[in-house]
């Protein structure tokens, strides 16, 4: 698995553009969520999918502010800092084991809060490693933003009923063995 | 590897069709969506000029979701599509996709082939080691104690098809593995398979949460090639015959004659088209 060293980040716009790279990639997948369980019947989950990745567009409009006037590197693909496999907030399959077209909002919620946690990290990484003391207030600042994302998406967590925990059983499921 | 513009006019998103997906929800199939959207957009690909040709099955769906020309074709002949679609065309980067029923079994003689003529296509294999479209029967590279199927209740007791091998073996002058959870390296992956001047093979592990819901641990399992790629047949079949299945990257690469046809023909559309007038 790729692994790079967030904490080498030593410039402003090499910093800017990782976070908008991630906000990006965070609203396409859940963009791209939402509409898959739209397809197989969850119009909850796809509707609060929907909602997260306009989330992530508005949190991508507050980087893009920042990086006003600000020339940005053009960075391949594959040569993103990030930990582990892919950007934090959108890692295509390794995450997202629970996955199901049946998933609860607590289950997509769950996922959700694991993505802004991967966010955090990554901006913690930034912020305790870089050589740049000013991409280090920068990134000190985003591990805040992201620590009120969590804690939004923990409060609409801690008001959904609890029994909504595990999927309704589906009776004649799509996919059995043949 | 050099970013091929300063600033790209096409993003990833804008490489993706407006078709929602219908595969499982957290299908290793997305993984290659998003790889293939990145690797178009980072080689900035005219959208007119490029064109996915697959066969059928899950991964086969691929071409749908991608905006570009795409010809979703018939079980195990998207390479036989592809290699016409190429002699006619060769200005076109031609990717095909499939997963491995359609290309180890009906389409494997045409995949040893396709090695073998070395035409300039990228190839990319979505591994389940299942059919999963017809709801989970034994593929070629199903664990041979694997017995989920009611067709194969004690398994299918075969050796499974080492597709790796078999390319070498046959040709292919162009050999990799990417795994689906790791999309940063499967996007430098497509990428070097579509700049590769031959027939490019890249296997991947694309986990069906369905059916083969252990290799959710494939994450853990999966580990880079122990060496840089060689372009040494004998080495790198020294490499295969030692490997887990499990070694991501590069294995091996090498410019070899490339087979397209000589001539075009030079008949016009509509003399073409009065031959087949009744």
């Amino acid at each position: 698995m790729s692994n790079h060293q967030p904490a080498s980040i030593a410039t402003i716009p090499e910093f800017l553009a990782h976070a908008l790279e991630l906000e990006y990639e965070s609203a396409e997948r859940y963009r791209e969520l939402a509409g898959n369980l739209a397809v197989h019947n969850n119009p909850e989950i796809a509707e609060l999918f929907d909602y997260l990745s306009r989330m992530s567009d508005l949190h991508a409009q507050e980087v893009e502010a920042r990086a006003q006037g600000i020339v940005l590197p053009q960075i391949p693909p594959w040569d993103f800092k990030w930990a582990a496999g892919g950007s934090p907030e959108a890692n295509a399959a390794a995450q997202d084991d629970d996955l199901n077209y049946l998933m609860t909002p607590i289950q997509a919620l769950h996922l959700a809060l694991h993505n802004e946690i991967r966010g955090r990290d990554f901006y913690a990484q930034v912020a305790a490693g870089s050589p740049d003391a000013e991409v280090r207030q920068l990134a000190a600042e985003m591990v805040e933003e992201e620590n009120e994302h969590a804690a939004l998406l923990e409060d609409r967590l801690a008001k959904i009923d609890p029994t909504r925990a595990e999927p309704v059983e589906d009776l004649d499921p799509p996919n059995m063995p043949e | 590897m050099e970013a091929a513009t300063s600033t790209p006019a096409l993003k990833a998103k804008d490489y993706k069709s407006d078709i929602n997906p219908i595969w499982c929800p957290g299908c290793g199939d997305f993984g290659v969506l998003a790889a293939m959207s990145k690797a178009a957009a980072y080689l900035q690909l005219p959208k007119e000029r490029l064109a996915m040709v697959s066969g059928i099955g899950c991964s086969s769906r691929l071409p749908a979701y991608i905006d570009s020309y795409g010809f979703h074709g018939i079980h195990g002949r998207s390479l036989a599509i592809a290699a016409g679609l190429k002699a006619a065309r060769p200005d076109l980067t031609v990717v095909v996709s499939g997963g491995d029923g359609d290309g180890f079994s009906i389409g494997g003689n045409h995949f040893l082939h396709a090695c073998r003529r070395n035409m300039d296509l990228t190839y990319i294999v979505m591994d389940n080691e299942v059919y999963g479209m017809t709801k989970g029967q034994a593929s070629p590279t199903t664990q041979p104690d694997w017995t989920r199927s009611k067709l194969t209740p004690r398994g299918t007791g075969v050796r499974r098809f080492q597709p790796t091998a078999l390319a070498l073996a046959a040709g292919a002058s162009f050999i990799a593995r990417g795994f689906t959870g790791d999309p940063s390296d499967l996007t430098r992956l497509i990428v070097q398979a579509i700049q590769h001047p031959g027939f490019a093979f890249l296997h991947v592990l694309s986990p069906c949460q369905t059916y083969q819901p252990e290799q959710k641990d494939w994450k853990h399992l999966v580990h880079p090639n122990a060496a840089e790629a060689t372009d040494d047949p004998v080495e790198a079949a020294r490499r295969i015959q030692m490997d887990d299945g499990m070694s991501l990257g590069l294995l091996y690469a090498q410019e070899l004659p490339s087979w397209q046809p000589p001539h075009l023909s030079s008949a016009t559309l509509p003399e073409i088209e009065a031959e087949f007038q009744l």
